[in-house]
């Protein structure tokens, strides 16, 4: 296997990798700002330079010559070469900033040169904190300035579009945001213009930079450059934590970071997972927290003399099973949930069972035309492919209307969706009989003949499984506290913090902002073992232990199988 | 002259007879060009047995013609790097984006003869087996744009470019694509951006243009005055071509003599002649008896030479790679004891900082750099410690960047200060800072 010393150290490659790339495989840092993976590669940025030599050839024998001592003479080249763009070859020999005061003078000269125009307006720049111009600077960069001109100056508030500002003077011309449009988007909306020290990257004239993936130019641009109209001055990045989890605008489940200041969701951004979203996050999935911040019910309701009324979580447990005590399991009808996690759809399809229900059936939320064949999708919910393994189906509209019509369905229990906002059923219709609700939301339509009202845990505080369009099973994970006490769940936001020991003490915690809901994988135990079937588990992961266990379209489908980033159902062996 | 012994490698220069800009009347039009033997050389090539594109390749490397561009690489080894024909389309581009401060030779070219460029050309797609050849030309050049459009259909009207031409199976097409004003676009790689429609930013090599090139497919770039000389080399044979001038780096070559001559034009000599013959024969000596300060010998990149670095130098690049400059494009930029380097320099670095893609971080903030300084120091406001952070910048750009332009800002910083220290240093101020650095000018 062909071999390349680096630092002095062997390591062994297969094909052509590229030398940066490899090197950042193998946890060598090399400082660079304008290579990307997923990008093709202009070197421009000049900043991964390295120092690359090849043993030299004697014509004679072909064999690599050897010095006194044995050893491969290495021949240097006279340049420096960007690391990004390097094919490795077999023998060759690579000295980084650690070993070669060239390649480290280099990096500092490429650094002055950057920040020569560049405003240090780093106490006012949103990306300051996670900057990677701001971070190798500090590593790799040259002590103070020797620029002692006026920088050049630059629009400084450009709206490039609906959602992406453009400071172009904090622009380092590394044409990542230009690549994107041209190369992932295809939308070909931004460009450099200008000249030498006076370029930066805009949209052509009359074009706006409306691509419905605009905004993961923001994630791309290493400086403040771009930054997101949305979330801009909102919260510095120290002051959030970034959870691992998932989007639920549809079926995709792309991978993203949910960033939280004061337990309020402030930022969606994008985070790798080859098998899911790339690198990608589309603009939608990106702007839509104001569903987890904002009409959050306060705790759980029962109807009293026609009106909700704030109770107990006791109460309100006992309400819904004095309502549905007195009436044969096979006259209720659960509706399951493609919002709501595996587990909890699994649960609600155990309680079914134990009462004599038919299996459970879930709404479908499909919106024709949405779907664009990459990561957004028709479907709108994020999880029909799990309802649908667990043998929980779409529900036949008709049907289910005739049935409540004849009298034939005396209660619904509902999971996490909302009957009457969908158009399954109006008001009217459900008005006289009991209707238990777990929901998000208070612009739930449902509320207004819900007879019980228990808030649950959105997929920012919940613990779960989610099963993508293409069978990829997904964990979430609990990126804000709720009111009450959980243990699971307390565990769970402590791992899932960036800086990996946060605490609900932490200068984030905001008493007002906890909603007082619950998970549902919390509440449906609590029904269920008040009608006499008891249905207790220490948490989530045994839940879908059992699940994995039980059920044959998810066989494997563990915690630990899925990890940070899933696993392809079908790839370890669950039957679809 | 003092010539310290050394002799002009141009041999009998002053009877020599023009072969690129011969004195014909009228040479640009097809009619007076045919009249004078042209297109005979591309006839005798296309259809005489004595020529396939292997000879035609071999004839070119024995004439050991270098490029005309700037960088003097030998073109028949140039060709020779074009893979083997498949089914893939492949490409020449003439370049005539000639734009660089002291350069304006091809323009003559184009407005005297340029179907001599076109017959080189035509001979190249033989060589290189290329069905279509994009000449590149600066878009100010619009008057011979013009022209050489009208040549050029009078050429297609006649079968001598397009399907069979002059009644053989090589067909070739001549697109002439007009450049938008940018001095990077005669960077060979951006040059082919630019062709292709996009933003020209040079491209990272490898891969080279003949691997992959313009649309991605074999490529090979060529200047014009380069294929001019193509015809003349088929028609006397490579070795003619390399007994003439400097026999390392022989044949004609336009001179574009510039600055404080009484004479300053373009003028065709041999390769090889003594900057002193140039200066003070062919171009009439010094403006008003003065005396010489600086030679640029090869366009604005190119390093200065001083006054006294000039004896027995000969135009040609290892003579002038001996003395600390390059051959470039021949076109020598004269200046008198009156002139302000400082001043001067001020200006060239403007121009880079002016034509600066932008693309490499060094560049694109090192050429601006360079030329704010040497602004403060041409306005009395510089400090000694200047000189030394002007030659630490020529460090910090010099080879790390995707094309050479950087370089070619670099250079004449980087010399001018050198051999002219003193006279930026009596413009600066003292430091503040004392330092350490021995001071004494070098070349």
């Amino acid at each position: 296997m062909p071999r390349i010393t680096i630092d002095g150290t062997v390591y062994e490659f297969e094909g052509r990798p590229k030398l940066l790339q490899f090197c950042l495989d193998h946890g060598i840092e090399l400082p660079h700002f304008c290579y990307h993976p997923a990008l093709s590669i202009p070197a421009n940025c000049r900043q991964c330079l390295v120092e690359v030599g090849m043993p030299v050839i004697d014509r004679e024998t072909g064999k690599p010559k050897r010095d006194e001592n044995g050893q491969p003479v290495i021949q240097f080249m006279p340049k420096l070469q960007t690391s990004c763009s390097l094919d490795m070859a077999d023998g060759m020999v690579v000295k980084t900033h650690r070993t070669s005061e060239k390649v480290a003078r280099a990096q500092r000269d490429n650094l002055e040169f950057l920040l020569i125009n560049h405003p240090l307006d780093c106490p006012i720049c949103d990306q300051a904190g996670k900057c990677p111009l701001q971070i190798q600077a500090y590593k790799y960069g040259p002590e103070g300035s020797r620029f002692e001109f006026l920088k050049v100056h630059k629009p400084k508030r450009v709206k490039l579009g609906p959602r992406v500002m453009l400071d172009a003077e904090r622009c380092i011309n590394c044409t990542r945001c230009v690549r994107f449009t041209d190369e992932i988007s295809k939308s070909h909306q931004l460009t450099i213009i200008e000249r030498g020290v006076k370029n930066y990257p805009i949209t052509p004239p009359g074009v706006e930079f409306d691509d419905p993936y605009s905004m993961n130019v923001i994630d791309l641009c290493p400086v403040g450059a771009l930054t997101s109209i949305d979330a801009r001055f909102k919260a510095r990045p120290w002051e959030m934590s970034a959870t691992p989890s998932i989007t639920i605008t549809n079926a995709k489940g792309s991978n993203c970071y949910y960033w939280v200041r004061d337990n309020l969701i402030v930022e969606i951004t994008a985070r790798a997972n080859a098998a899911v979203n790339g690198y990608w996050l589309p603009d939608e999935d990106r702007l839509d927290y104001h569903r987890f911040n904002e009409n959050r019910p306060d705790g759980p309701e029962v109807r009293r003399d026609g009106r909700l009324v704030r109770v107990s979580w006791e109460e309100a447990y006992d309400r819904a099973v004095e309502l549905l005590a007195g009436i044969d399991g096979r006259r209720i009808l659960f509706l399951g949930s493609a919002y709501a996690t595996v587990e909890d759809n699994y649960l609600l399809k155990r309680l079914a069972e134990a009462l004599g229900a038919d299996t459970p059936v879930y709404i479908p939320h499909i919106e024709p035309g949405h779907g664009d064949g990459w990561l957004r999708t028709d479907d709108r919910t994020p999880n029909a492919q799990g309802c649908q393994r667990l043998g929980i189906l779409p529900v036949d509209e008709a049907l289910v209307r005739s049935r409540l019509e004849s009298g034939e369905i005396q209660a619904i229990y509902v999971l996490e969706d909302d009957p009457v906002g969908s158009g399954l059923f109006t008001a009217e219709a459900l008005a006289d009989i009991p209707v238990i609700l777990h929901y998000y939301n208070t612009t739930n339509q449902t509320l207004v003949v819900a007879d019980v009202a228990l808030p649950a845990a959105t997929v920012v505080e919940t613990v779960g499984t989610y099963v993508n369009c293409d069978g990829h099973a997904q964990r979430v994970r609990p990126a804000k506290a709720i009111r009450t006490v959980n243990r699971v769940l307390m565990q769970e936001i402590g791992k899932s913090r960036l800086d990996q020991h946060g605490t609900p003490y932490d200068r984030w915690y905001n008493e007002k902002h906890q909603v007082d809901c619950k998970p549902s994988w919390e509440i449906l135990p609590e029904v269920a073992e008040r009608l006499g079937h008891p249905l207790r588990y220490k948490g989530p992961k045994y839940i879908m232990q059992e699940i994995a266990e039980t059920i044959p379209a998810f066989a494997g489908a563990t915690y630990e199988a899925m990890g940070l980033e899933g696993v392809r159902l079908a790839e370890i062996g669950a039957e679809v | 002259m003092a010539t310290n012994g050394a002799q002009s490698k141009a041999g009998d220069w002053r009877n020599y007879k023009r072969v690129l800009l011969p004195p014909i009347r009228d040479l640009h039009r097809l009619e007076v060009y045919e009249a004078h033997g042209g297109y005979q050389t591309l006839r005798e090539v296309l259809t005489s047995d004595r020529w396939d594109p292997k000879s035609v390749i071999e004839e070119v490397k024995k004439s050991k013609l270098r490029g005309r561009g700037g960088a003097g690489f030998p073109t028949g080894l140039k060709w020779s790097f074009m893979p083997p024909v498949d089914d893939r389309p492949r490409f020449l581009c003439c370049n005539g984006d000639e734009s660089e401060p002291g350069t304006f030779k091809d323009r003559q070219l184009m407005e005297f003869n340029p179907h001599q460029i076109f017959e080189g050309i035509l001979i190249a797609c033989y060589a290189m087996s290329v069905r279509t050849c994009y000449l590149y030309v600066r878009g100010e050049f619009a008057r011979w744009i013009e022209h050489m459009e009208r040549e050029l259909e009078k050429l297609y009207a006649k079968g001598y470019v397009g399907q069979n031409i002059m009644g053989t199976d090589f067909s070739a097409d001549i697109v002439i694509h007009k450049g938008a004003g940018a001095y990077i676009c005669g960077e060979e790689s951006s040059l082919m951006e630019s062709v292709e429609g996009k933003r020209a930013y040079p491209r990272i090599k490898p891969p080279f243009p003949a691997q992959r090139g313009l649309w991605g497919y074999p490529t090979t770039i060529n200047n014009v005055e380069t294929l001019a000389n193509v015809p003349l080399i088929l028609h006397n044979g490579g070795e003619w071509f390399a007994s003439i001038g400097a026999p390392n780096h022989p044949g004609p070559v336009l001179y574009g003599i510039s600055g404080h001559v009484n004479r300053p034009g373009v003028y065709e000599y041999p390769t090889g002649m003594l900057i002193t013959d140039l200066i003070y024969e062919v171009a009439g000596g010094i403006r008003g008896g003065k005396k010489l300060k600086a030679v640029i010998p090869g366009g604005s990149s190119t390093p200065p030479l001083r006054a006294d670095m000039i004896d027995g130098v000969t135009m040609d690049a290892e003579s002038l790679r001996e003395t600390g400059s390059m051959m470039g494009t021949a076109g020598l930029l004269v200046l008198d004891e009156d002139t302000d380097m400082v001043s001067w320099l001020r200006r060239v670095a403007h121009f880079y900082a002016h034509e600066s893609c932008g693309q490499c971080t060094p560049c694109r903030e090192g050429t601006g750099w360079l030329e704010n300084i040497l602004t403060r120091i041409d306005e009395g406001e510089g400090r000694l410690r200047d000189l030394d952070l002007l030659l630490d910048l020529c460090d910090q750009m010099e080879g790390r960047t995707v094309c050479a332009l950087a370089d070619a800002a670099a250079w004449p910083v980087r010399y001018t200060i050198l051999r002219f220290r003193e006279e930026f240093e009596a413009r600066c101020k003292p430091s503040l800072i004392p330092t350490g650095i021995d001071l004494t000018p070098t070349s």
